[in-house]
């Protein structure tokens, strides 16, 4: 029953994500983004990690979706379904992909071995607790880069008439 | 519970689509919407790798907290950059852009 369910999301995570990369329509392209986050954010559930799945459906599909179709919507007419949205590498691009795959496949094939130690998840008290004890450091550097990237954005967009 | 190796083969696969993405699209709102796809594969890595270890630290969830919040400031800082482009040039295909070429 738990592998049906993993299938299942990856499935959807694949189906999505290639629908992400291979639409005509950047907005469609769009809409497909925000259901591939929601599958990655099943995932997280399935992986007993439910906090990042909600910080996941916040974040990702709450605030930057939002922001992708703003950006769309602004910039009008570029995303047309009339305007050829990939350019001429799209053969050569595939087959490299394809090849970084495989590689990718290859090395797998070559780690990864079990039996893995069944431990018990990590509950949302311990993920809290490390958060502001052991990793306060990278955290407090976080809120600086956040204010670093709303000072940014605003001083860019600003219209300077 | 699944192998360690499926999450890890769904990522790479996720990871190989989002390149492909960055390299085929021409519109920059479609790359960045790749990159984000490239960086969900790797958060998947992380969170996967910290459930199946041994030990009790959250070091993988934490850190996929963090990607989390930077994919976020990026693409925040990336839309703007976008949007103050097309106001100066009409146009945010990439393969028309040489601004700054010299």
């Amino acid at each position: 029953m738990a592998e049906l369910v993993f299938f299942v999301i990856a499935a959807a995570i694949c189906f999505f994500a290639v629908l992400v990369v291979t639409s005509h329509d950047i907005f469609h392209s769009s809409v497909w983004l925000a259901m591939t986050l929601l599958s990655v954010a099943g995932l997280y559930f399935y992986l007993d990690a439910p906090f990042l799945g909600v910080i996941q459906v916040l974040v990702y599909v709450g605030g930057i979706i939002t922001l992708f179709v703003f950006a769309i919507k602004l910039t009008a007419h570029i995303g047309d379904k009339s305007i050829v949205q990939t350019n001429r590498q799209t053969i050569f691009a595939g087959l490299c992909c394809l090849i970084l795959f495989a590689l990718l496949m290859n090395m797998l094939q070559h780690s990864c071995h079990g039996p893995f130690p069944h431990s018990e998840p990590i509950s949302l008290k311990q993920l809290g607790q490390s958060l502001v004890s052991v990793y306060v450091l990278p955290f407090e550097f976080i809120s600086l880069l956040l204010l670093a990237a709303m000072v940014g954005a605003i001083a860019i967009g600003r219209d300077k008439k | 519970m699944i192998p360690l190796s499926y999450i890890v083969a769904l990522s790479a696969f996720l990871f190989c689509v989002g390149v492909f993405g960055v390299l085929t699209r021409r519109n920059a709102i479609g790359i960045l919407m790749s990159v984000e796809l490239i960086l969900n594969a790797a958060n998947i890595n992380l969170v996967a790798f910290n459930r199946y270890s041994n030990g009790t630290d959250a070091l993988g969830q934490v850190f996929s907290l963090f990607v989390i919040a930077i994919a976020a400031a990026g693409s925040v800082v990336g839309l703007v950059l976008i949007i103050a482009i097309y106001r100066n040039g009409k146009s945010i295909f990439v393969d028309k852009y040489d601004l700054m070429k010299w």
